[in-house]
């Protein structure tokens, strides 16, 4: 089981999301904004952050940049976004190793996701990164990232 | 253009023979006949006067002749012995009067007797034939005695009368008068060649200047009575010279002062005095020869400014500068620049479009200019619109996507689990198309094709509807959500369906950009001429740059806090159109970070009024 933080200002959304994790037995704790998302994380880390892009209160590219080093969030990120230029936002993101899914997205694709990523660092054996790290990008790709 | 040549009246090309016959020699050829029939009578005359003269002066020798003769036989046959001195002596007394050459008397037997000169004695033949070629006359005349005895024949060599002399006055006479008409005709001659050939070469002239060879006309040198023919010549042609000159300048600077000056007063030069866009002229030395009001207001100078400058100098951009080059240069196709400046709080943006004149031979190009700055905001705002759009349009898809998927899987077919899908596909469906209908009302709205259902409308009802409809969005936030209404309102006549839309969109406004736990007051009120539903909340209120533009299509402030709340931008565009569709209209009062207060007011009609009245 993992501690996931789902961050997204669309209730539906967030529901979903918490719905399939909860579902595939890990541990979801929802935030509707970046600033509560960054609260939570800040009290506890998780081992991979969910998280949407455009937020009230703080978005989502602010909140993987405050976690990015940090340690806080063990196995990886995964920002969803709706935004025209998803592109652009996943070459800006690709050094930290940061996913990035367009909307609408396969929630399935996302469990699958999510379970390639907490499974491979165990399979690697290797202790838990901060989200973004050199590290962070060579496990992502291992896990069979999209 | 007219050609200058279609001044003259045409002129038919001459032949070439006949030019060349005109060319002089015609003239000469006729001198020269006359000259020779001239000199002919002359010579025929001086033949006939001769050959009559020289009849008659052989009459007269004759005559002479044989009186001479005569006398000199009488004067010997008086002699008993006549010697040679007596002859002599009679010969030499006669010779003085008359032209005698010689004497010979011939005895009857044939002997000579006597011989005068003596000289001639020895000479077998008369003198006559020994200077051949001399005009002689020779007699024979018998010489007879006082008594009728023949005493031989006497022969006598009369030299003819002074026919040298006649013949030198004849020919000084007749060769004077030939003398004469020569030169009569050489004179005639070379004043005709004087005229004539500069009237040949000025026909020459002028059949070239009309077959286009040459561009000029000759002018004529002539002196002496035609001096004044000459100089009329010479005055038309540098009239013409002076009047095609003008022509070529006017045709150099057709759109310069000449051209302007043409325009001034007429109903082009109003009209296109009024064009709604901006129109510059330039000569061919690219300066402004005219522009428009329109121009000038938009390069934010006087038309004074602008004409006789260059036009590159005006314009200071240099694409502008490169496109009036190419049109001057002759590149036909127009080019159009666009121009954008910036100032502190405004950009506008002018669309300059270069094309030459017309006519290429005069030069000069044609500038329109137009601002494009609605344009290029219309623009923005629409890539903004689909930005927007796409976002939302992506939320509601994004749920049906994934809650279907849901739904599909085994480990959510409980029922609690299937509902909830359910619920959330449905009213994903209606946010989905609540936002196309938007769009397309907004699109009908765009083109001027939105038409009113008219209707009974309980507006009261109404708004307490809207109000309900919010409730849920407000109690979510926390946020106090109360409506105020008079006792009684009457129903108005209007579009239910889009004035709920209307109600919805300024309530629902309210709600999504108020914090929570603010305050959200609806009020309706009605007086004799109108109802006001007044929309005040405490939310993150407008501020003062964007308030001009809340009611645009599409706009949306560029706060962070604005960005934050999911929205299109066309909710308070929908809401105005329909007031106003209405005979009403919307107004806005707010302050940044305090809040707002939207204000719908829709006219009574007069039965709405009255009863409004008899309350």
């Amino acid at each position: 089981m993992s501690r996931i933080l789902v961050a997204e200002d669309d209730p539906h959304i967030l529901r979903l999301i918490s719905m399939w994790l909860t579902r595939h037995g890990h541990e979801v704790i929802e935030a509707r904004n970046g600033l509560v998302a960054r609260e939570l994380i800040s009290t506890q880390p998780v081992d991979v952050l969910v998280s949407d892009v455009n937020m009230p209160g703080m978005d989502g590219l602010n909140l993987v940049e405050t976690v990015y080093g940090t340690g806080q969030v063990r196995h990886g990120v995964i920002v969803l976004t709706n935004r025209w230029d998803h592109g652009e936002i996943g070459e800006r993101l690709a050094d930290w190793g940061v996913q990035v899914i367009a909307k609408p997205f396969s929630p399935s694709r996302l469990s699958e996701l999510i379970e390639s990523m907490t499974a491979g660092t165990r399979r690697a054996g290797r202790p838990a990164h901060s989200a973004g790290t050199p590290d962070q990008q060579s496990t992502s790709q291992e896990a069979g990232a999209p | 253009m007219a050609e200058p040549q279609s001044n003259f009246a045409p002129i038919k090309p001459a032949r070439p023979w006949r030019q060349h016959l005109w060319d002089g020699v015609l003239p000469e050829a006729l001198g020269l006949c006359f000259v020779a029939i001239i000199l002919a009578a002359l010579a025929a005359g001086y033949l006939v006067a001769d050959h009559f003269w020289q009849k008659q002066s052989q009459a007269t020798t004759r005559t002479h002749a044989e009186n001479l003769a005569q006398a000199l036989a009488t004067a010997l046959g008086a002699r008993e012995e006549p010697d040679e001195q007596t002859l002599a002596a009679l010969a030499q007394g006669l010779s003085r009067c008359f032209q005698l050459r010689s004497v010979r008397w011939t005895a009857a037997d044939g002997t000579l007797r006597l011989v005068w000169p003596p000289q001639l004695r020895a000479a077998a033949t008369p003198p006559a034939e020994a200077q051949a070629g001399q005009r002689l006359v020779t007699l024979t005349v018998p010489v007879r005695s006082p008594t009728g005895q023949p005493m031989g024949d006497l022969l006598i060599v009369h030299e003819a009368d002074d026919r040298h002399g006649y013949r030198t006055f004849l020919l000084l006479n007749w060769g004077g008068a030939a003398g004469l008409t020569l030169l009569a005709f050489a004179a005639f001659h070379q004043r005709l060649r004087r005229h004539l050939r500069p009237v040949a070469a000025i026909e020459r002239s002028l059949h070239s200047y009309v077959a286009g060879v040459e561009k000029e006309l000759l002018s004529l040198q002539l002196s002496d009575s035609l001096g004044s023919i000459a100089r009329g010549w010479n005055t038309l042609i540098e009239q013409l010279a002076a009047t095609q000159q003008q022509l070529r300048n006017a045709q150099q600077a057709q759109a310069g002062p000449y051209v302007a000056a043409r325009l001034e007063n007429t109903l082009f030069r109003r009209v296109v005095d009024r064009l709604p866009f901006g129109l510059i002229c330039t000569g061919p030395d690219q300066r402004i020869t005219y522009a428009n009001p329109s121009a000038a207001a938009l390069l934010a100078r006087p038309v004074d400014g602008l004409v006789g400058r260059p036009a590159g100098e005006v314009i200071d951009n240099p694409a502008v500068s490169q496109a009036i080059a190419g049109a001057e240069a002759g590149c036909r196709a127009g080019l159009s620049v666009d121009h954008t400046t910036k100032d502190k709080d405004h950009e506008s943006t002018l669309r300059f479009r270069i094309m030459p004149m017309p006519e290429p031979a005069s030069g000069g190009i044609i500038i329109t200019v137009e601002d494009i700055s609605q344009l290029r905001e219309g623009q923005r705002a629409r890539d903004n619109f689909l930005y927007h759009v796409t976002h939302e349009l992506r939320t509601p898809l994004t749920n049906i996507a994934a809650y279907a998927e849901t739904l599909t899987q085994p480990g959510f077919d409980d029922e609690q689990t299937r509902k909830e899908c359910y619920n959330v596909l449905i009213s994903e469906t209606r946010r989905l198309s609540r936002l196309v209908e938007d769009i397309l009302s907004i699109s009908q709205l765009e083109v001027g094709t939105a038409r009113l259902d008219i209707g009974q409308v309980d507006l009261l009802r109404l708004v307490r509807q809207m109000v309900q409809d919010n409730l849920g969005a407000a109690d979510e936030k926390g946020i106090d959500l109360t409506l105020s209404v008079p006792p009684k309102v009457p129903k108005i006549n209007g579009d239910k369906q889009r004035l709920s839309v209307l109600l919805n969109n300024l309530i629902g406004n309210a709600v999504k950009y108020t914090p929570s736990g603010g305050k959200v007051q609806v009020s309706l009120e009605v007086d004799q001429r109108q109802v006001r539903i007044a929309v005040k909340d405490t939310g993150i209120g407008i501020a003062p740059e964007d308030a001009p533009h809340v009611f645009e299509k599409f706009y949306r402030a560029a706060d962070q806090a604005v960005q934050a709340v999911p929205g299109t931008g066309l909710g308070l565009a929908l809401a105005r159109e329909v007031a106003r569709l209405h005979g009403g209209d919307i107004f806005l009062e707010s302050e940044k970070g305090k809040g707002s207060v939207f204000t719908l007011e829709l006219p009574l009609s007069p039965t709405e009024a009255a009863e409004v009245t008899a309350r």
